[in-house]
């Protein structure tokens, strides 16, 4: 591993955040603050069919009324969202000839403000004429009732994999079950919705389109592919963004008309959504059904796992890719989780159908792949009647076995696995548990425990939210000695200027609120892929490494010429450079730094003026494996359905730390999410194809009261990259339905019941105990 | 039609429309955008003021209905420039992450401060479970909230 800082002060430390102070006193600017004058906002007209010919648009009386701008419709704007050597179809920005989803957008009106836009919105008749919506995956695949695009097939992404031997050790096994995983579309619900704005440069002519999204740079080239304009006459800002969590990682319609609307305007344009927009028009995710045949031996041990994957895309790939691929690809091949399953066989059907569009929500792959996962486990545990975790045990991956080369050809680096599982096993009391629930079920009182051991691939080089592998830092040491430094990273609440700030004061010797780090502006940042897919801490901290450690170099050749020491002499610390044991030959880094810019000819031969450079830094390895065991302890009420979340345990293993704070709210708000996942959220067409739940009464948030008291601990197995950082951005909901879940089988034992559906609810439970 | 009021300790006259509601007004008239629409139909709650005190949705007022009344919004909760005792507990327990939805919990936070009641961490759940939050799970905003609740209700009965 390459050597760090001498003394990292700040690595590792729990750091108060320097986000902080403006959110709390209501200054920080997210998208909707953006206003300019003259800015005019936009209404988008939607479509209210899942599946319908456009026979006609009449636009008179919304152009006449008093305040509008402009009405847009695709022969206005022929602009395409379409990945074309990744898929046979795009979406049109607005409509052309057909709606495929119930909330496409169809017109876009600009007017004065957002009344005015949303009145004359209602003034637009489209004339439709329905069609018959393909909503059920089964009858897609098999092309019914229809095709969703007539010149492609529904299904529109399939591979099979099938592990050496797979075929011969499948059967020979002693027992086999078999078993339907379903999971019900949730979606991200970031709490400040999308927006887009975009505004003539009156300088430079250029177009500066603020958006609230993940990756800056990639929204940029989306941008300009598509308009088809030079790259360097946009400049996209990312303001404050509230959530992303995948969401925001796609490039949607909106955003180009929004920034076609400024263009041909020549005037500031605005989009905001409203929620119902949200619901409807936002990714959805987690569309999946896993159809399990499991192959195992009389001690639990897993020989086998056959998987019929199947997703359902909705109505276009999103741009500029499917979740539908995401969840399902990546879910075949980290299927056997941490454990040592020898052969697996998958194959996957990704569909079209009339719903959303599928993307990415926190996790994509994972919280679908851990419950099917883990839901097989405590199903051949409950077969060969053996503990649940006494099956985990005999399954899982030992330490001697790193790196692992699991059955479908994914290779693990080190990690804690079983030791997670035993310390998270020990913290909430598991060896007296089953003493307490016999007795609690003779009270009648139906108490379950839920385990989920969880594998999270993080730093992937090429991740959903970046179309690089790498992660880029420009930085500079201020003539004063303060520090500036710049990313491609688009950070959604994950306090990057802090975590970032605290990597880099440690390599260059300075405090971490002497750094001040910049993101979000493709004009100051250099190129970077964003964030997504857990990938910002490890890759883009890793570039903080880098650049800081750079930095760090040229300092130390400085300081060496000027103090007249030996390189390997000078260290560096608080501001100051000095000699190693005699404390008095000392600078301060602004010394070196006004000598760096403006007493150039005492800069040594040979040593660049300034103190500015960019770092790349791309990992070695092309996945890095974080890891974790959830354990949740439920009560469910066999007269109602509901369950009461009582205890929630989760040891977590993400390499070295950058800020514990930091990472403990991580976990927490993606348990919070997997109590959401596993009891509440659930996007629900009728049988006509229509989105049910499109306000937060219909799909329904974790409130304060619905989530513990959460108790964490951390185990450090680090990575081989800069830092020693794995990702963990996604593991706390990876793992959370699936503890979730199975503690709601284990409470209902009794009843046989065994949870196979995403999110499970009290109707669900109801029916299961009455059965 | 033109209405007065007090905002954040200030008498404001501003003029607005019968159906603005009083989110937008304050924060399109008034530049007061910390407060911020996460539903636009009161249940998410980041859109939370203070009315004489008592939180309510700005989303589901109409700006009409607070001519003569008091508002304070999460920019009026610092005092002197020092932010108040749930803002600083909501830095050190780290209750906050991309801080969207914070304005309506620090507004609720404050209001159940002013309160002066010593309470447990269900009664601070409970009393939050109006305000939505994505990022945090709220074990952190229930720590800050707890804090500041009670650190304020024990200095006050000491004083007494």
């Amino acid at each position: 591993m390459t050597e760090q800082a001498m003394r990292p002060q700040f690595m590792g430390a729990r750091v108060k955040r320097v986000e902080d102070p403006r959110l709390l006193t209501g200054q920080a600017r997210f998208l909707d603050d953006i206003d300019v004058p003259g800015m005019l906002e936009v209404a988008f007209v939607r479509s209210p069919y899942p599946a319908a010919r456009i026979m006609g648009i009449d636009t008179k009386a919304a152009k006449a009324a008093p305040g509008v701008r402009a009405v847009i419709a695709f022969e206005d704007c022929p602009v395409v969202l379409w990945q074309k050597d990744a898929y046979e179809v795009g979406q049109p920005v607005l409509a052309h000839g057909e709606v495929r989803y119930v909330g496409e957008p169809v017109v876009a009106i600009v007017a004065e403000n957002r009344y005015v836009a949303e009145d004359a919105a209602e003034l637009v008749t489209v004339h439709y004429e329905p069609l018959e919506p393909v909503l059920d995956m089964y009858r897609s695949i098999a092309e019914n009732p229809r095709r969703v695009h007539e010149n492609a097939s529904n299904v529109f992404f399939y591979k099979k994999y099938t592990t050496k031997g797979f075929d011969e050790a499948f059967p020979a096994a002693a027992h086999h079950l078999q078993e339907t995983f379903r999971t019900t579309r949730q979606t991200a619900v970031t709490l400040e919705p999308r927006g887009t704005a975009a505004m003539p440069d009156p300088a430079s002519g250029r177009m500066t389109v603020y958006a609230s999204t993940q990756s800056p740079h990639r929204i940029r080239g989306d941008l300009a592919e598509l308009l088809g304009w030079p790259e360097n006459q946009i400049r996209v800002i990312v303001p404050e963004v509230g959530g992303g969590f995948g969401m925001k990682a796609n490039t949607y319609p909106e955003d180009v008309v929004v920034v076609w609307a400024a263009h041909q305007l020549r005037k500031p344009v605005k989009w905001v959504s409203d929620r119902t927009e949200s619901l409807l028009t936002d990714v959805h995710a987690r569309d999946d059904i896993h159809e399990v045949e499991v192959a195992f031996e009389d001690d639990g041990r897993i020989i086998a796992i056959k998987d019929h994957l199947m997703a359902d895309g909705g109505a276009y790939p999103a741009y500029p890719f499917s979740g539908a691929v995401g969840e399902t690809s990546l879910a075949s091949r980290v299927l056997p989780g941490p454990y040592q399953i020898p052969y697996i066989e998958t194959e996957i059907h990704c569909t079209y159908s009339n719903k959303t569009p599928l993307g990415a929500y926190r996790g994509v792959w994972g919280p679908i792949a851990s419950f099917v996962q883990e839901g097989i486990v405590d199903r051949v545990a409950r077969a060969v009647g053996r503990d649940p975790a006494e099956v985990r045990r005999i399954n899982m991956i030992r330490p001697d076995q790193f790196p692992f080369r699991n059955a479908a050809g994914m290779v693990y680096d080190p990690g804690s696995y079983g030791e997670s599982m035993e310390e998270a096993l020990g913290l909430i009391g598991y060896d007296t548990f089953r003493t307490r629930q016999t007795e609690l079920r003779k009270e009648g009182i139906y108490r379950g425990i839920g385990i989920s051991v969880f594998v999270e691939p993080t730093a992937m080089a090429s991740s959903e939210a970046g179309s690089v592998g790498y992660e880029s830092v420009f930085i500079r040491v201020e003539p004063t000695g303060k520090v500036t430094a710049a990313f491609g990273l688009g950070p959604t609440g994950q306090g990057h200027e802090t975590t970032m700030a605290q990597l880099i004061a440690d390599q260059v010797g300075v405090n971490v609120e002497d750094v001040v780090i910049l993101h979000g502006d493709t004009d100051s940042a250099p190129f970077g892929g964003g964030t997504g897919g857990s990938r910002s801490g490890p890759i883009g901290g890793g570039a903080a490494l880098v650049a800081g450690r750079e930095m760090r170099q040229r300092l130390v050749k400085l300081a060496a010429h000027l103090l007249e020491a030996a390189e390997e002499d000078i260290e560096l610390g608080n501001g100051q450079a000095w000699v190693a044991g005699v404390p008095d030959r000392a600078m301060t880094i602004q010394q070196l730094a006004e000598i760096a810019y403006t007493h150039v000819k005492r800069i040594p031969a040979g040593m660049p003026i300034g103190l500015e450079l960019v770092a790349r830094y791309q990992p070695e390895r092309s996945v890095s494996f974080s890891n974790g065991t959830h354990v949740a302890e439920v009560d469910v009420d066999i007269r109602t359905g509901m369950v009461q979340v009582l205890n929630y345990v989760v040891v977590n293993d993400c390499g070295r730390l950058i800020n514990p704070l930091i990472v403990e709210g991580q976990i927490y708000g993606g348990v919070a999410q997997g109590i959401g996942s596993a009891f509440l959220e659930s996007l629900r067409y009728d049988e006509d194809g229509q989105l049910t739940t499109t306000s937060l009464m219909d799909y329904l948030l974790p409130e304060a009261t619905d989530v513990p008291r959460m108790m964490t601990k951390h185990l450090v197995t680090p990575s081989a990259g800069e830092g020693g950082i794995k990702g963990m951005g996604e593991g706390s909901l990876i793992g959370a339905p699936a503890a979730l879940v199975n503690a709601v089988s284990d409470a209902l034992e009794p009843f046989g019941v065994m949870v196979n559906r995403l999110p499970v609810t009290a109707e669900d439970i109801r029916q299961w105990i009455l059965a | 039609m033109e209405i007065t009021c007090e905002v954040n300790g200030q008498p404001v006259t501003v003029e607005v429309e019968p159906h603005w509601l009083l989110a937008d007004v304050l924060r399109n008239q008034l530049g007061l955008t910390g407060l911020h629409l996460g539903c636009e139909y009161g249940v998410c709650g980041a859109c939370t003021v203070l009315m004489d005190g008592e939180p309510v949705r700005s989303c589901l007022s109409f700006a009409s209905q607070v001519a003569g009344h008091q508002i304070t919004t999460v920019e009026g909760l610092a005092v002197d420039g020092k932010l108040n005792r749930v803002q600083t507990a909501f830095i050190n327990h780290h209750a906050l992450q991309c801080g969207f939805c914070t304005p309506g919990f620090l507004v609720t936070g404050t209001y159940l401060l002013q309160q002066g009641k010593l309470l447990n961490r269900e009664e601070i759940r409970e009393a939050l479970s109006g305000n939505l939050c994505r990022c945090t799970g709220y074990q952190q905003i229930v720590d800050a909230v707890e804090e500041a609740v009670n650190q304020q209700s024990a200095n006050a009965v000491e004083c007494e």
